[in-house]
């Protein structure tokens, strides 16, 4: 049928969520990713997994989808690109019932770096973080160096969607015909294209909800490099009486044994234990000091200060990594002291440190 | 006879409002016996004594700990911060009624916290003098 105004609707309502909903959340991760300090992590994430949620849409719909959304139709030959690139060079504008081929070639390089963001990103989460479906399979290192691809993806996609949108504005003034627009109402000068097929949507509903189900699957398996550590009631009791309990994986083996040696003057405090207890505690400290952990908290802190070696906060990491939070904020009443770990990471207990699990009491007003 | 047994029954029914515990009355006695032993002319300890002792500040101990209000806060009923910022229940009896029942925690925190706030161990006195402070409070 004939649509009145002869634009029919050449990007279905899916694709057109698709697209806004993708700008919205690689713009929500670009923020969290690039400006945001690490305590935004969890943001950033969700994102991540939106956008991961929305890639599968896109395969899906690319080959059940109506007809300017399936890849098949994608109009990127060498000759047909080549051809696009002089007449926008010459500046001549020549209609295209969907995708340009220039247009066709940015989505398909959009889409697989995203893809590559994605699974880099989760390499991240699960190598470093020790969090989410890779995090059993996956060393710190692994994540270290998914790290590396995953920013040089992220610089990469900045530069690709400031192409993207310079080749709307240039093909939409060349054309006369406003592409922002026909993302927008799905209207574009066309003949009437195919619809999707039918049950598409449902077929793409179920491959998301499947991907998701594996990826909740994988991420049950316990994480790789945490050992499975008994609870010390001696520990638990003597060395908690004063301050938060400090896993063992937060310090090397060396410094614990030298930290246990002298109790009298820890810290400046008198820590003194019944000789059985010590004896106790430093057995249990040495076993799962931070060399028998591959968390991210105990592959950075392995590295002790030459001046303090038994001080946690006096790590060269430790430092780094607390650079630019205030004094202020270290003296306020519900912290009050930089030994105080658990006042702003909930999961300093168990010893994993996850960026996602930072919150400043509200007090500190961060 | 009849009034005495009155007299018996209102002491008992006062007894725990006053002094607290058994276990805290044993923990005081023993202290009260090694402080006659140090000096015969001890007549029992005082809440006021005590009091100063809480409040006073010290020297001889660590730097970042001179008083015993440096951890637990400036009365017995505030709750206390340590050094590494974890809370300190109350000191008062009235706050926590298990305070000083038990004999080797009591005997473990003097130890420690008199040499970290006066740079020796406390006396009995001193000690007694403190827990019938806080069993006051």
């Amino acid at each position: 049928m004939p649509i009145p105004e002869g634009k029919p609707i050449v990007w279905d309502l899916p694709i057109r969520l698709f697209h806004w909903s993708l700008a919205l959340l690689v713009a929500a991760a670009a923020i969290t990713g690039f400006l945001a300090p690490a305590w935004w992590l969890d943001v950033h994430v969700w994102a991540g997994w939106g956008i991961g949620a929305l890639l599968v849409f896109r395969l899906v719909w690319g080959l059940v989808g109506s007809e300017h959304a399936r890849f098949r139709h994608f109009p990127v030959s060498f000759h047909a690109i080549f051809g696009h690139a002089v007449e926008m060079i010459r500046l001549q504008g020549r209609p295209h019932p969907g995708h340009t081929p220039l247009g066709a070639a940015m989505v398909a390089v959009l889409l697989v770096v995203l893809l590559g963001l994605v699974a880099t990103g989760a390499m991240v989460l699960g190598g470093q973080e020790k969090i989410g479906p890779l995090a059993g399979f996956l060393s710190f290192a692994a994540g270290h160096g998914g790290k590396e691809v995953h920013e040089a993806l992220a610089v990469g996609l900045l530069v690709l969607v400031g192409l993207h949108v310079a080749g709307v504005v240039v093909e939409s003034w060349l054309t006369r015909e406003n592409l922002v627009r026909a993302m927008a109402n799905g209207r574009k000068r066309a003949p009437i294209p195919r619809p999707a097929r039918r049950g598409a949507l449902a077929l793409a509903g179920f491959a998301i909800a499947g991907t998701a189900g594996s990826l909740a699957l994988l991420a049950a398996v316990p994480p790789k490099g945490i050992p499975d550590m008994p609870r010390l009631a001696a520990f638990e009791k003597e060395c908690g009486a004063c301050h938060g309990l400090y896993h063992p994986s937060l310090l090397p083996a060396t410094s614990w044994e030298a930290l246990m040696e002298d109790l009298s003057d820890h810290f400046g405090e008198n820590a003194s234990l019944p000789p059985a207890a010590a004896v106790a505690i430093a057995a249990h400290l040495r076993t799962y000091a931070a060399e028998s952990w591959d968390s991210e908290a105990a592959n950075r802190l392995r590295q002790v200060s030459a001046e303090e070696p038994l001080r946690i906060s006096g790590s060269p990491f430790w430092r780094h990594r607390h650079r630019k939070i205030p004094d202020a904020v270290f003296a306020a009443k519900p912290v009050s002291s930089r030994a105080n770990c658990f006042a702003c990471h909930g999961d300093a207990a168990g010893g994993r440190f996850a960026d996602t699990a930072i919150r400043f009491p509200k007090e500190t007003s961060q | 006879m009849k009034k005495p047994f009155a007299v018996a029954l209102m002491t008992l029914a006062a007894l725990p409002a006053l002094a607290g515990s058994p276990a805290r009355d044993t923990i005081l006695a023993g202290l009260a016996t090694e402080a006659k032993k140090a000096d015969p002319s001890f007549a029992g300890f005082s809440a006021d004594r005590g009091a100063s002792f809480f409040g006073a500040t010290q020297k001889g101990g660590k730097p970042d700990t001179p008083s015993c209000t440096s951890c637990h806060g400036t009365t017995p009923e505030a709750t206390g911060t340590t050094r590494a910022g974890k809370p300190v229940e109350p000191l008062a009896v009235s706050k926590v009624p298990t305070r000083y029942t038990d004999p080797e925690k009591v005997a473990k925190w003097f130890q420690r916290n008199c040499t970290s706030v006066l740079g020796r161990e406390c006396t009995a006195l001193e000690k007694g003098d403190f827990i019938t402070f806080m069993a006051t409070r």
